[in-house]
């Protein structure tokens, strides 16, 4: 038995774990008890990643779409025939009429490559990812306010934080090992304070909580800083040296008196004043948000008031204090770094910026193209007009992931060529001309970026299945037959190009990772130890610029014909579209089917009973699904995990997108519930009076 | 330590007969190729490969080289055993668990009380109360579906009423031209005849009922340890291994499926 | 006098000619500073003092992962692992729960798969001369030296190594290289005791389960309590699969291109999943049955029905419960709680 380091490959909190390896087989894991994320604990999901590993399911030779059928092929021919759909596609349409998107779940490495494969082979920079579609709004929002989009402290400093602001975060379900920490902050005293429209666990440990309406965050954080500005509690010491802006920023709170937020957002106003007065004057103050501040149309906005919060108190640029947005997939960190944008390179240096463009240019001696290229919701509307032909999908379900699955599919067909590259054949792969058998991150080398910018190293542990080879290997396999020769003998040589590329990558190297537990970026030099907490002393860009935003309703509201609000999100068992957890036994049997939450008085009214089954349909689409009462949601809304292809939540959701950075409204849209198979159940005669049986 | 026979090995049996009883109920006949002695309330673990193993009362007796049961399509494995037709090949492995206690039935009246599938073991019971007849006095069935398609061996009633059973019948829903009462199970007490305290009773059925059924009957004035049930649980193993079936310190496999009202009266079986 | 003395500098030489025939597991050192048990190598990296193995010593006995039939064209083939191990410096906690299992997986109904792998190690345990800050052994007699049950057992004197044997398989491992051990002196074994006492003085916490049972069995703990323990719990499943004395697992199988696999995987009753009836029915869907079963199983049904605590007081528990609502946290809240409750 060997035990090989490496890191989990669910969410964003980069667990450090051990993969047991018995004869050429990962049959266990164990967590790593000096970690500093996971201390020695998992999640139920970290503790089952071995299982998925050696599943019959995964992929193991290349296929190719004959008369229909996806038929086995060998790798030479499979590429080949790849290289050769992808020049014709750009000679006959040009570069831009391809499409790629990268994988937050594959390592900095095979994103870096598959960056440089799009801008410097496919001449395109039509490449995005996930991202788009869970953070880009903490991307464009913190960007623009500091300079630099990522979680600001580490996360072995929320035990020592006195106040804890949670707000659209399900922590304790999508990011345990944070909630783990929480609560041990939590059990040391500190204040934590949760706001969500939807009521989950982390909100039982709270000593605030805040049921706002979905969709009106903005309104309530303006609320927030309204009392704090009011009642004097802005640092301005911190204002004045380290922000610009903020005359302009305090006119646009004037109107958002505590009593105007209840009415927008059903909070009670002395809980505003409460909040506002705790988080303002307690000097350890660290604010969590997720999903339920960045899915929206106004994710941006969101971003941009809770960026403006903590510049208001100063709450930032100091341990224990700071702005933290809890990323989801493993790698979705890294793969932004690793400029899986369409507007930037690595470490977020803009393609438009001729300066950069002709770094790039020098080091990859290419020509590359200088308009920012389109983005994952962007390349769905292209394919539907016919300007977007060919796709290359590297480790993504966009079939089951992106909003308004019916458009999806639609594009799908519509595209003349689609290569998907995945460890299972998943809803997308099946609609592949070309499916291409990658490993898994137990079978390979490479590093992932968790969502406190800490890099780690994966390590190879067991050897990929069958034919199926690491995405790297693909990438370059695929690129010298395009006549781009990629050579490098192993990750570690990507890495050290991306360090000298990417200031804020540049001391890091896989032989600084090999001991101890990565290093958090920037790193800019080999001597640099990394960076635990962000925008000490300066802000990234300087001065902390505050933004302006106005409150805005989100795009699609319930009315008679769809008189609920569908929020969607995950289970803490399973992870986005289930291609690994559901096919773990032990995670697959805690969730095996796809369900509604719906408040109890709404099923009252509506007669439905507990697990029956129910229509939820949209505009868009409709599902059928079991509900199951709870009351964590308010009346009039329903939540529904997005997990389950059965009953895939997005066909409802609504494609309506942030016009910033282009994220769709996940967390709200207009849904209608219908129960099905109604059961009149005859009245059953009265069970007979024992004590009267008992007398006779 | 030497070697030990791997106890889940399971044994290759035939299919001789696969019979629907009703709408999502088969009644399979497998021949299995060594004598196998069973008894009433004990189960087998019926294996298919590739999809797993269940465990499945037997609803036969004596005959030692063919088994009855009767499954119900409820999940994934059963699911996948109702595609099986005779000639197939199942797996299985038992018997396991406690038996009935029949001998209790002697010289005294017995109340078999049955819900919706929860007939299947009962009827090896009816089966061997019919075989001791002179041995046992009144013999009642109480035996409630939720629809009279749901009633389990209707062919089998007339023979049972021929020895002297008396086989009172109740639905939830009534089809048209039912001429049975309606209502659950738990409303025909009236209809047993002679002193309930003096008797035994067996009870089957789903776990609302079982509650139901016991309490009632306790209530009535039988004394807890003459009434006997046996119940379900999710389980792997079948010997008192995996755990899945474990409460308040007992194994429903081993120590169970067959328990007395006395045995479980503080377990909650509607958790 | 009894026992075998085994100079250090003899260690290595021991352990290597116990390799030849098996594949000797102990204590190593991994790059990032944590120590973990697997196959070694160097046997001079073998770490003389490590903390208690994570996940536990059940992982070589009761694999997390194992395929335990192929069925292949009409044929069913057990897999029965048939490679002998030597497994050096566990812990006596472990081999105290070792026993237990002994008890649960061979007493009746045998289980083929443990029974072998149990048949084919030999178990090297080392008394805890530093406990670690989470355990709690030495209240329950699972540690940190144990009388018998084992089947070599080292006390640590410094240079030499103390060498009780317990059983046919220890001592056989002894004999055949006798020449590398010594008659103990009786300053050995006054050295051995001197190091038994120390070590039992070093115990952080001293816990009472019989304390804690009989006020459980009193009603004295109310629902209350658990239901806050099971408020504390987001079910990773850590404390089960770490403990020595969880043993639950469930069965599933697996179909590939040309044979199917089943397979059994270690599980957790503190899953919801875990008693769930085909149909969707659960009978266990209340978190706090759920908790308060784990508890209950270890400190009042164990005792009962194999003759111990469900628990050895290795710790492991307190080191991966993420919401640290682990064994030894609770039952000292117990008795927190219903002091209170007496004296208030």
């Amino acid at each position: 038995m060997k035990k090989v380091p490496t890191v989990c490959p669910y969410c964003g909190c980069g667990c450090g774990l051990f993969l047991h390896v018995e004869g050429g087989r990962v049959i266990g894991v164990s967590p790593n008890r000096n970690h500093p994320v996971n201390q020695g604990s998992l999640c139920v999901k970290g503790w089952n990643c071995h299982e998925f590993i050696h599943h019959p399911d995964r992929l193991k030779t290349p296929l190719i779409r004959k008369n229909g059928k996806l038929i086995e092929s060998s790798w030479q021919e499979a590429l080949q025939y790849v290289a050769k759909r992808l020049s014709e596609t750009i000679s006959r349409y040009g570069p831009d009429s391809v499409g790629v998107l990268s994988s937050a779940k594959c390592t900095n490495e095979e994103n870096y490559l598959l960056m440089k494969f799009t801008r410097a082979v496919l001449g395109t920079n039509n490449i995005d990812h996930c991202a788009r579609l869970c953070h880009s709004s903490t991307v464009g929002g913190l960007a623009a306010a500091f300079g630099s989009g990522a979680m600001t402290n580490s996360i072995s400093e929320i035990k020592d934080a006195r106040v804890l602001f949670v707000i659209g975060s399900n922590t304790t379900e999508q990011h345990p090992m944070i909630a783990m920490h929480m609560l041990e902050a939590v059990d040391r005293g500190a204040t934590l304070i949760v706001a969500d429209p939807r009521r989950t666990k982390i909100a039982d440990f709270a000593t605030i909580y805040l049921q706002h309406r979905s969709g009106t965050d903005v309104a309530l954080l303006m609320g927030i800083m309204h009392v704090i500005l009011a009642e004097h509690l802005v640092d301005r010491d911190f204002v004045m040296r380290r922000t610009e802006n903020f005359h302009a920023f305090e006119e646009s709170l004037r109107e958002f008196t505590p009593e105007r937020v209840e009415k927008l957002t059903g909070v009670k106003a002395s809980d505003i004043r409460k909040v506002a007065r705790v988080y303002a004057t307690e000097k350890r103050s660290m604010l969590f948000y997720a999903m339920g501040i960045t899915q929206h149309i106004t994710g941006v906005d969101n971003v941009k008031a809770l960026a403006n919060l903590v510049m208001l108190t100063g709450h930032i640029g100091l341990p224990c204090s700071g702005i933290n947005p809890l990323r989801g997939q493993n790698n979705v960190q890294g793969a932004c770094d690793m400029g899986a944008l369409p507007n930037v390179y690595t470490g977020y240096q803009k393609v438009t910026d001729p300066k950069a463009r002709r770094k790039f240019e020098r080091a990859w001696k290419r020509r590359l193209p200088e308009r920012a290229g389109l983005t994952v919701v962007e390349m769905t509307e292209a394919a539907l007009e016919g300007r977007l032909k060919a796709m290359y999908i590297m480790g993504e379900n966009p079939l089951l992931s992106d909003p308004d699955l019916n458009r999806v599919r639609e594009a799908m067909e519509k595209l003349e060529f689609l290569v998907v590259q995945d460890i299972f054949l998943s809803e997308t792969a099946e609609f592949a001309d070309v499916v291409l058998p990658a490993a898994t991150f137990a079978e390979k080398n490479g590093t992932f970026t968790n969502t406190e910018r800490r890099v780690q190293l994966i390590r190879r542990a067991v050897l990929p299945p069958g034919g199926a080879m690491p995405d790297w290997k693909i990438i370059t396999g695929l690129s010298s037959l395009m006549g781009y020769p990629m050579q490098y003998r192993d990750t570690y040589e990507v890495m050290e190009e991306i360090a000298l590329l990417t200031p804020s990558y540049g001391g890091i190297l896989h032989y600084r990772l090999d001991n101890g537990f990565g290093l958090q970026w920037p790193c800019p030099d080999r001597d640099h130890p990394g960076t635990p907490y962000l925008h000490r002393k300066k802000f990234a860009r300087g001065l902390g610029t505050f933004l302006p935003v106005q409150f805005r309703m989100p795009a699609e509201l319930p009315d008679e014909e769809f008189p609920f609000v569908l929020n969607t999100g995950r289970t803490g068992v399973h992870y986005h579209t289930g291609t690994m957890c559901r096919r773990t036994t032990v995670l697959e049997r805690e969730e095996p089917e796809p369900f509604v939450e719906i408040n109890p008085r709404d099923a009252e009214k509506l007669e439905i009973r507990e697990g029956q089954r129910v229509r939820v349909s949209s505009r868009r689409g409709s599902i059928v699904l079991r509900a199951r009462l709870r009351d964590n949601t308010s009346e009039g809304v329903v939540f529904i995990p997005f997990h389950f292809r059965e009953a895939a939540a997005n066909l409802l959701t609504n494609p309506a997108l942030d016009p910033e950075v282009k994220i769709p409204e996940y967390k709200v849209c207009a849904v209608r519930v219908e129960p099905l198979e109604v059961v009149k159940r005859p009245k059953r005669p009265r069970r007979v009076d024992i004590e009267e049986l008992r007398i006779t | 330590m030497r070697s030990v026979v791997n106890i889940y090995t399971p044994l290759k049996g035939k299919i001789e007969e696969a019979r629907e009883l009703c709408p999502d109920v088969k009644l399979y006949r497998v021949r299995v190729p060594k004598e196998v002695h069973y008894y009433p309330g004990q189960f087998f673990m019926l294996s298919l490969w590739g999809y797993g193993e269940v465990p499945i009362s037997v609803c036969s007796l004596d005959d030692t080289q063919t088994l009855e049961f009767t499954v119900r399509k409820a999940g994934f494995v059963t699911s996948a055993i109702h595609q099986l037709q005779a000639g197939d090949t199942i797996w299985l492995r038992g018997p396991y668990g406690r038996r009935f206690p029949l001998e209790m039935s002697y010289h005294r009246d017995v109340v078999v009380v049955a819900g919706g599938i929860g007939l299947a073991p009962l009827r090896a019971v009816i089966q061997y109360l019919l075989k001791e007849r002179r041995k046992v006095k009144r013999v009642t069935l109480l035996y409630g579906s939720r629809t009279p398609d749901g009633l389990l061996y209707r062919e089998e009633y007339d023979t049972w009423r021929a020895s002297d059973v008396k086989v009172v019948l109740t639905v939830d829903c009534p089809s048209d031209g039912w001429r049975g009462n309606v209502g659950v199970v738990t409303t025909l007490w009236h209809q047993v005849e002679g002193e309930l305290r003096e008797a035994v009773a067996y009870v089957c059925g789903p776990p609302v009922m079982i509650k139901a059924a016991l309490t009632d009957l306790f209530l009535l004035g039988m004394p807890a340890d003459r009434i006997v049930t046996t119940l379900e649980a999710h389980m792997k193993c079948g010997v008192g291994k995996c755990g899945h079936c474990y409460n308040d310190g007992r194994f429903i496999c081993t120590d169970g499926p067959v328990f007395t009202y006395k045995e479980i009266k503080e377990w909650d079986l509607t958790l | 006098m009894k026992g075998w003395i085994l100079p250090k500098n003899s260690l290595s030489y021991w352990l290597r000619q116990l390799r030849k025939d098996s594949d000797l597991i102990g204590p190593l050192r991994t790059p990032d500073g944590d120590i973990v048990f697997e196959s070694v190598e160097k046997i001079h990296e073998i770490v003389l003092d490590p903390p208690a193995s994570l996940p536990s010593v059940k992982e070589f006995f009761l694999p997390q992962y194992e395929t335990v039939f192929v069925f292949k064209t009409d044929t069913v083939r057990p897999i029965q692992e048939k490679r002998k191990r030597v497994i050096f410096g566990l812990r006596s906690c472990d081999v105290a729960a070792l026993r237990l299992l002994d008890r649960f997986f061979l007493d009746s109904q045998p289980d083929p798969y443990y029974s072998e792998r149990r048949k084919n190690t030999l178990l090297i345990s080392v008394v805890c001369n530093r406990p670690d800050p989470t355990c709690f052994c030495v209240g329950i007699g699972a540690g940190p030296y144990l009388k018998e049950g084992f089947d070599i057992q080292l006390t640590d004197l410094g240079d030499r190594y103390m060498v009780e044997i317990g059983s046919p398989r220890g001592r056989r491992a002894v004999r055949e290289y006798s020449f590398v051990f010594q008659r103990p002196r009786k300053t050995d074994l006054e050295d051995q005791f001197e190091v038994q006492l120390s070590s039992t003085a070093r115990f952080q916490q001293r816990i009472n389960l019989e304390g804690v049972r009989s006020l459980i069995l009193s009603q004295r703990v109310d629902e209350g309590f658990w239901q806050e323990v099971a408020n504390r719990c987001i079910q990773c499943g850590g404390c089960v699969y770490v403990c020595p004395l969880c043993s639950c697992f469930t069965v599933t199988d697996r179909v590939y291109q040309e044979h199917i696999e089943r397979v059994r995987l270690w599980d957790a009753c503190l899953f919801k999943g875990f008693t769930r009836l085909a149909g969707g029915i659960l009978p266990n869907d209340a978190p706090v049955s759920r908790t308060k079963r784990w508890f209950y199983h270890k400190l009042i049904y164990y005792p009962e029905g194999i003759g111990g605590f469900g628990c050895v007081g290795c710790g492991r528990c307190a080191v991966v419960c993420p919401s640290k609502i682990d064994m030894a946290t609770v039952v000292l809240n117990i008795k927190r709680v219903s002091e209170n409750a007496v004296s208030g």
